[in-house]
């Protein structure tokens, strides 16, 4: 199956101003999806689409067709710099214990959508890292078992058991919010 | 497949079977035709974390960032947009045509001055639009 973005690709290769729109266009949503379920942090997940699409323009007149899907090399170079602030995170959180996140509201109070996904975010970055990329990979940005487990570096029963080990431990974390 | 690997499958992706590995899809329909209400549970029950999973917003990103990504991409290369008419076949032709471009000039200069050094008039075509104007004189 061809690459889907190969041709956009020899086209912002060449600066063509349209293209490099239609490319930003295209990734820019996906890209602070990924980063942004993976650090649990919006600025920092446009911090990262920033230095992805620098890397883009700077590796895309070397792009070589064929040898990988773009979409594969995007996701897996944002991953990289995600892995870079959460191991800068851990570092600083080391030298000085952050405060107790807010888990959400009492339990007095009802949960709306946006409670329910601040209750998922926390929940999403308790996860060890590989098993929050594997369900980042699969449930949000939506690839297939055999192209998630080719970003991860991993095989396909390896990916399997990352996610069954993340949900059941997000299904225990957030069991009080199911009726 | 038996109702283990079905229940394995749930757990790690999901609710809905589209989302299954394509290779396990077909075995799972079966089993579903074959156990409908047990089929069914074990898939609502990992629907509902799904569900849950879907509250988890992706940032949207503050205005201006699109723009700013943009503005930080290079600016279009001469070279590059030749290159770029190659695949409408227009490439070769330009490409041909600067060549012939480039070899006249080099004749007319000589000719012209003969103490310019070729290497100038090498670096002057190569400034230029690609030996356009060069090839409209000739």
């Amino acid at each position: 199956m061809g690459d889907p973005d190969e041709e956009l690709l020899v086209r912002v290769a060449h600066g063509d101003p349209a293209s490099v729109r239609a490319l930003v266009a295209r990734k820019l949503p996906r890209l602070l999806s990924l980063a942004g379920r993976m650090l649990g942090d919006a600025a920092a997940a446009e911090d990262v689409a920033q230095e992805v699409f620098l890397r883009v323009w700077k590796q895309a007149p070397r792009w070589r067709p064929g040898a990988a899907r773009f979409d594969t090399w995007l996701h897996r170079v944002a991953l990289n710099l995600c892995y870079d602030r959460l191991r800068r995170r851990r570092e600083l959180s080391y030298a000085e214990p952050p405060d107790r996140p807010d888990e959400g509201p009492g339990p007095d109070r009802g949960l709306d959508a946006v409670d329910t996904g601040r209750r998922v975010s926390a929940a999403m970055q308790t996860l060890p890292d590989r098993q929050r990329e594997a369900i980042v990979l699969c449930h949000y940005q939506e690839l297939g078992n055999i192209e998630a487990a080719a970003v991860m570096g991993v095989s396909v029963e390896a990916l399997e058991s990352l996610l069954g080990r993340g949900r059941r431990t997000l299904r225990t974390a957030l069991a009080d919010l199911r009726g | 497949m038996n109702t283990g690997r079905f229940e394995t499958l749930a757990e790690a992706f999901g609710g809905d079977v589209a989302r299954w590995p394509v290779r396990e899809r077909e075995a799972a329909a079966q089993l579903m035709l074959a156990r409908p209400d047990w089929a069914s549970r074990v898939l609502a029950d990992a629907a509902a974390l799904d569900t849950q999973l879907k509250t988890f917003a992706a940032p949207r990103g503050t205005r201006g960032l699109a723009d700013g990504i943009v503005a930080g991409a290079p600016s279009p290369r001469r070279a590059g947009w030749m290159a770029w008419l190659l695949p409408v076949g227009m490439g070769a032709g330009l490409a041909a045509a600067s060549v012939a471009g480039f070899a006249v000039g080099l004749q007319i200069t000589t000719r012209n001055d003969p103490t310019i050094e070729a290497t100038s008039t090498v670096a002057a075509l190569i400034d230029d639009d690609f030996g356009f104007e060069a090839d409209e004189d000739v």
